[in-house]
């Protein structure tokens, strides 16, 4: 995509500009999508993105900007259009500013697919799709059935005026069923979206028709529920996208983008105990094939496995290259943006809680009167300054006398993410993870959220007061 | 321009394999500058833009879009947008016809003012919300501006284009007050830099922000309700899921069979007018090439249309109102233009809870079904005193709360829409609301 040379004199007059570093990332996809409404195809949409950002640091200062003419003369006019807006006067010497020596690294195809972003027909995802569909009839009330299908293949350098040259492929393949149950009364919705970073390989791992029947078993839970009751209580967070509360109340919080601005409740904190001493939180970019998983981040280094939180007390924050200069502690590979229209910043890839000491999840409800299950979690929202958290409950169920008893809708769980890792008194060991879409300052990224069974002694749960 | 020569190729390239298409070219320019310790410490700078296509063959649709504008990556589009109209099924699809709609500059020389004016001004901001003591970190001051350019043709006569933009500050402090912590933002959207004004973006997010302080616990219980602005604001965002005419042509909209019929509180009358002198939002035709006109959606409280497109009209048997949406990377949609609630006779609240801030939208909210459950920030009212609160959720059934509209207020405050259009709405009073808290 990108030529040395070119590469060279970008970065070669950044410096000469004044920046104390400059960092040019180059990406290509190729997306497609396919939505099928009851088996027929509603929508089926492809896509080449392509796009150049280049970002300069004069100090902590950060400038950005991108282009999709990835021409010679549109990436030095971009250069120019940086300095000037910075207002840089007259050439500052930069060492190093020409004769880059550049060290190029590949990715080793650790999450490749086997199933290329070519192969197969078009009918044939629409064969899985129908498949899909067939697999959420189970029931009469089953009202309509939605398939998507997500294909990503993206194509990433990185080249950076410390010499680092960075070449990445993500593919990334999603399938979702979205299904609608009515019996005439009520109507109610189920949900379940499998994704990893494969190919269309995804359908060995996940057969299409138990994705839609697993979305149309939660729409006839949904459909039998009773109004949720409101008020405070013992909660049990189901494994897998249960997760998602932690990602948004304790994730967000350690981010270096929120730390480094002094605007999150965990800043300053390393080394203490923040959370309960069940809670040892891991954010991992090296799962092989996982949803959030690459070789290397948006800033061109290698991905690792992050302890963020070990039994309860804060190990680490997520670290980006802004934030390291900000800050002073090492980059832990995290650097990511949605592509290249956004300047990367401290995120989350593969975070999960690790398995606890609780054998089985059913020791998790013992001894609750009354409380919630919540199984499936729909997605949230927090504010890091505060940590206050919302989510909704996509399939929930009273806790009554140490079981689990009636399924109850229109949840939602209301907190401060500080509080509630406090309030953590066990987790199981059957951890799971799950792909989320995370909306941030740069962009909407694929993550994963998991966790084990997690039992928490006390939300604020808003339902029908 | 190299967006008109990427339409001009695929246009022809149709013709020649016989299908019928049309192509939005889009690009954008943007400038962002943020703000803090006295200074810009953050620009950036976009040069964006790419072509779409939509594909019609034999009653079936297709898409597909490039940012590169090669012809072998044109090619590719074309090949698949044509590839996939042909896994649909026949189902009537057709390219509207349409002609020479000319090109229009909606903005001028709006933004012309120079990048040091426009750093001036979100320094400005930043420096007047950390000059108050009770903000503890300043977590974003920013300025943005967008500029817009868009060429639209079909191989059914379409041609037109046009140019827009806007300005816009924003901050979202991080503001203290003992153990007390909130964080909130605030934006103000302009047509022209020189109508933004830090003094008066500062003071509003600090006023919005601060006055949360020293929040406390709302008891659970029925609370009378004012909601303002804002919360107003999201209300119509999510009953405009089911005032789309594609939701109605999906079959997902509760309001499909009820056109004539009283379905809101007879105090409700919403428009949408694209030809409003000035909106934000206004623009010459839609996403089509549909000439834009004034719509009214609900006149004391009776639907009186949806927002449609060709497609959702051609689907309901219902009038194309020309609300096509779309950007070169989307498929056909609709979306309001200036959405706007007409002001009432003023509300008040003797005793009750005005709901500031409603958050978790996209998660606690069912547009399907308009099941609500929301975590809100209020003002708890007793008379004369009022207090902040926190911590509660809100939980009801928007067609049935819109049922219950009791008032509505005198004055209107511009809001972002969502999906590129801007909404106009007024404090809203609805008696015996359901509230969880403590």
């Amino acid at each position: 995509m990108l030529q040395s040379a070119i590469a060279e004199s970008v970065l070669a007059a950044a410096r000469r500009g004044g920046a104390d570093f400059a960092e040019l990332y180059v990406e290509r996809w190729r997306r497609r999508s396919l939505r099928t409404i009851d088996g027929d195809v509603e929508e089926a949409v492809s896509a080449i993105e392509q796009g150049v950002g280049l970002r300069l640091f004069f100090g902590t200062d950060v400038v950005y900007a991108y282009t999709n003419d990835l021409g010679d003369a549109a990436l030095g006019e971009l250069t120019e259009t940086l300095v000037r807006l910075r207002g840089a006067k007259g050439a500052v010497d930069a060492g190093g500013g020409g004769g880059l020596d550049l060290r190029k690294r590949a990715a080793e195809g650790l999450h490749a697919p086997s199933v290329a972003f070519e192969a197969l027909p078009k009918a044939w995802r629409l064969d899985r799709l129908r498949e899909l569909d067939a697999g959420a009839r189970v029931d009469a009330s089953v009202r309509q059935v939605e398939g998507r299908l997500l294909e990503w293949e993206q194509d990433v350098t990185v080249v950076n005026s410390e010499g680092a040259w960075v070449d990445d492929r993500r593919v990334r393949t999603r399938c979702a069923a979205v299904v609608i149950a009515s019996d005439g009364d009520q109507t109610q919705t189920g949900h379940f979206g499998p994704g990893l970073s494969v190919g269309l390989e995804l359908f060995d791992r996940f057969a299409p028709a138990t994705i839609g029947e697993r979305a149309a078993r939660q729409a006839l839970v949904n459909l039998r529920a009773r109004p949720a009751p409101a008020g405070t209580m013992p909660v049990v967070l189901g494994n897998g996208f249960g997760g998602v509360i932690f990602h948004e109340a304790l994730g967000h919080l350690v981010e270096t983008t929120s730390v480094a601005r002094r605007a999150s409740v965990l800043t300053d904190k390393l080394g203490e105990q923040i959370a309960s001493v069940h809670v040892t939180y891991v954010d991992d970019g090296t799962t092989p094939h996982g949803w959030g998983s690459s070789e290397f981040d948006d800033e061109g280094m290698a991905t690792e496995r992050t302890v963020l939180i070990d039994r309860g007390v804060l190990t680490s924050y997520m670290v980006d290259r802004w934030g390291s200069l900000k800050t002073g502690y090492a980059r832990t590979g995290s650097g990511r943006r949605e592509n290249y229209t956004f300047a990367p910043t401290s995120r989350m890839r593969n975070t999960f809680i690790l398995p606890g000491d609780i054998e089985d999840p059913a020791g998790l409800f013992a001894g609750i009167e009354l409380g919630l299950y919540a199984k499936a979690l729909g997605g949230g929202q927090v504010m890091p300054g505060s940590g206050e958290y919302n989510f909704a409950v996509n399939e929930g169920y009273l806790i009554r006398d140490g079981e689990v008893a009636e399924p109850v809708r229109g949840a939602m769980l209301v907190g401060k993410g500080p509080d509630t890792i406090k309030l953590v008194d066990a987790v199981a060991r059957d951890l799971r993870t799950e792909p989320g879409m995370c909306g941030s300052m740069s962009g909407s990224i694929p993550t994963e959220v998991g966790q084990p069974h997690v039992r928490v002694s006390q939300i604020v749960v808003g339902g029908e007061a | 321009m190299n967006y008109e020569r990427a339409k001009d190729h695929v246009l022809r390239r149709a013709r020649a394999l016989g299908v019928d298409a049309e192509v939005l070219a889009t690009s954008t320019r943007e400038l962002t500058l943020a703000a803090s310790g006295g200074r810009v410490d953050e620009i950036s700078h976009a040069d964006q833009g790419g072509v779409g296509v939509r594909v019609v063959d034999d009653g079936r649709v297709g898409y597909a879009s490039s940012e590169a504008l090669d012809d072998a990556s044109l090619d590719w589009m074309l090949d698949e947008a044509i590839s996939n109209a042909r896994l649909q099924p026949a189902r009537g699809a057709e390219l509207p016809a349409g002609g020479a709609l000319g090109r229009s500059d909606l903005i001028g020389e709006g933004l012309s003012a120079t990048v040091e004016a426009k750093g001036a001004a979100v320094v400005a901001l930043a420096g007047a919300v950390v000059a108050d003591a009770r903000v503890d970190a300043l977590f974003m001051a920013r300025y943005a501006e967008t500029e817009t350019e868009a060429v639209l043709g079909s191989t059914r006569g379409v041609d037109g284009g046009y140019r827009n933009g806007y300005a816009m500050l924003m901050a979202s402090p991080v503001m203290k007050r003992g153990d007390s912590v909130k964080q909130g933002w605030d934006v103000d959207v302009e047509k022209e830099f020189h109508q933004l004004d830090p003094t008066r973006t500062s003071q509003r997010v600090l006023e919005r922000v601060g006055r949360h302080l020293g929040a406390t616990p709302l008891r659970t219980g029925r609370y009378d309700a004012m909601l303002e602005p804002d919360v107003t604001a999201t209300l119509l965002r999510l009953l405009l899921f089911s005032l789309s005419g594609k939701s109605v042509a999906e079959g997902k909209s509760r309001l499909a069979a009820r056109i004539g019929e009283r379905i809101v509180s007879e105090l409700i009358t919403l428009v949408d007018d694209p030809t409003l002198l000035g909106g934000l939002a206004s623009r010459p035709f839609d996403a089509e090439g549909t000439p834009a006109r004034r719509t009214p959606l609900i006149e004391g409280g009776v639907l009186q249309s949806f927002l449609h497109n060709s497609d959702t009209a051609r689907r309901t048997g219902q009038a194309n109102t020309g609300h096509a949406q779309r950007s070169y990377a989307s498929t056909l949609g609709v979306g309001p233009s200036n959405l706007i609630l007409e002001v009432g006779d003023g509300a008040s609240l003797d005793d009750g809870v005005v709901v500031t801030d409603l958050m978790g939208v996209h998660a606690g909210a069912n547009p399907i079904t308009g099941d609500v459950s929301l975590q809100g920030l209020g003002l708890r009212v007793e008379g004369e005193a009022a207090r902040p609160v926190e911590n509660f959720a809100l939980s009801f059934n928007l067609f049935e709360l819109l049922e219950r509209v009791s008032a509505v207020g005198d004055a209107l405050e511009w809001r972002p829409g969502g999906g590129g259009g801007m909404v106009a709405a007024p404090m809203l009073r609805v008696d015996a609301l359901s509230f969880a808290g403590a």
